[in-house]
């Protein structure tokens, strides 16, 4: 008779099983204290409130629309601005000292200016999530643009492109592959950054459920908010 | 049209070209006084010692550089920039990695067709594929290609815009030994059949002596043009011929 052999999908389960077995376990015989660690059950039974009693979806919606409007900003802006700093010399002169200069300041540390500037709801976070974001895109989208062949530049020049069809024929294409390292890191940030703006100050949102509930004492909604806080991104 | 054969075509009139220094880099005299004329159709070579400024010449034809003093002309008007009439080959060939084989070729046709020209863009897409060879690779991107099917896709790609000029700067010195040769051989099989006129930098005076007309020999920089050198020798020539051999001994010679 041959041995059953199990999936590579299946065996790769094994790990995280066993995780969540153990930790079950553990709670189930007081070998941790589930005040402040509940076991995936708790967990799992919060989270079911939170479905139904339709809180998660509000917060979740709060938090993806900020998310959304701030990477697309950061995104469309970053894009251009990256191109533009790469590709004209007066461009760069005024720019390119000016994100040396900003980038270094956390953006979460102008977050409480923020809501001085735009309010306790969704413009505070657009614009720090839109600010933290644009930088790995302007940079990555500005060494895109710069790697460039100059000979394929002169080569689309020599065959009658104007300036316009070179950036949008050539520049653009060209750059794509480090835009898109920077967009993936945007969004990276963008999902880190809400969190942490709406544990600073928001009135609705995941990280403003995670806080609520730790100040209740609610550990297990707090678990539910942090997985549904994370990344989600497959490493290939 | 590509200008009746005999016609003069392009003329170096007395160029020169420093390019100025700043920071801390001293001004670099290129050229120092160069006078060349170029006749259409014909399949001029040119070379030099390494670094003379051989290739600085194409950049000046192709409106890539301006002459610090002089003029370069084509057909009698001063050159101003980058134009069709005037397409450069480049050594590592540029060509657009994110556009099949056939876009790669269609480029320059659809910026055409864009401002109202757009005759026959498939059939010359398909005309320059089959004249270098690479019919059978319309769908392929510039990866999937072979040093020496690049460089014929380069070819290909500034041919389908109709030029008068072929600017080649060392084209073929990217190549193994044996794809070079057949290189040579393609080359000047698609001068035959086009009758573009060729500028053809090389640092190999062989190759030179077995493709050109006239083999121009460039002095050291800031450059000058020491000789020009008419082969009267029927083609096809080979590297092997004595009287080939011949002339590219004394042509070394010159560069020593």
């Amino acid at each position: 008779m041959r041995a059953a052999v199990l999936p590579r999908s299946a065996v790769r389960l094994i790990g995280p099983l066993t995780v969540l077995v153990t930790w079950e376990l553990a709670a189930r015989f007081d070998v941790i204290n589930t005040l402040l660690l509940p076991p995936p059950s708790k967990a799992l039974a919060d989270l079911m409130v939170l479905i139904s009693s339709g809180y998660l979806w509000k917060a979740l919606y709060a938090s993806l629309f900020r998310v959304v409007c701030g990477f697309a900003l950061a995104v469309t802006v970053g894009v251009m601005l990256g191109v533009a700093i790469a590709r004209i010399r007066l461009i760069n002169d005024f720019f390119d000292p000016l994100v040396e200069l900003l980038r270094p300041i956390s953006p979460l540390a102008l977050f409480p200016l923020a809501i001085l500037w735009f309010g306790i709801g969704d413009g505070s976070k657009i614009f720090v999530i839109a600010l933290a974001a644009s930088f790995p895109v302007i940079l990555n989208t500005f060494a895109g643009a710069r790697s460039i062949d100059a000979n394929l530049i002169r080569a689309s020049r020599s065959l009658g492109a104007t300036e316009f069809e070179i950036f949008s024929g050539i520049v653009l294409p060209a750059s794509l592959p480090y835009i898109f390292t920077g967009v993936r890191l945007a969004w990276g940030i963008s999902l880190i950054v809400i969190i942490a703006a709406e544990m600073v100050g928001a009135t609705v949102g995941i990280g403003y459920m995670v806080l609520e509930a730790q100040q209740t004492f609610r550990t297990a909604a707090c678990a539910d908010g942090c997985c549904l806080g994370t990344e989600r991104r497959r490493t290939d | 049209m590509s200008g009746a054969p005999g016609q003069e075509l392009v003329r170096f009139d007395r160029v020169a070209l420093t390019f100025p220094g700043g920071s801390g880099r001293s001004p670099v005299e290129v050229i120092r006084e160069l006078d060349l004329d170029v006749q259409a159709s014909e399949f001029v070579a040119i070379i030099g010692p390494s670094g003379c400024g051989k290739s600085t010449l194409l950049l000046l034809l192709a409106g890539y550089l301006a002459p610090s003093s002089g003029q370069v002309r084509f057909r009698g008007k001063p050159i101003s920039g980058p134009g069709r009439e005037r397409m450069m080959v480049f050594q590592q060939p540029a060509l657009f990695p994110w556009l099949t084989t056939a876009e790669n070729v269609a480029y320059g046709l659809k910026l055409k067709a864009n401002r109202g020209d757009g005759r026959n863009v498939k059939e010359t897409v398909a005309a320059m594929l089959q004249l270098v060879q690479l019919e059978g690779f319309a769908r392929h991107y510039p990866s999937d290609l072979s040093g020496g099917m690049r460089q014929r896709l380069e070819i290909a790609r500034a041919l389908a815009v109709d030029p008068q000029v072929l600017l080649m700067g060392e084209p073929l010195a990217a190549l193994d030994a044996l794809t070079r040769r057949t290189m040579q051989r393609e080359v000047l099989h698609i001068w035959e059949k086009t009758r573009k006129t060729i500028l053809f930098v090389t640092h190999d005076i062989d190759e030179a002596v077995v493709m050109a007309d006239r083999v121009v020999v460039m002095a050291q920089r800031p450059t000058f043009v020491l000789e020009i050198e008419e082969v009267r020798l029927p083609r096809p020539r080979l590297r092997e011929d004595p009287e080939v051999g011949k002339l590219a001994r004394r042509l070394s010679t010159l560069l020593e």
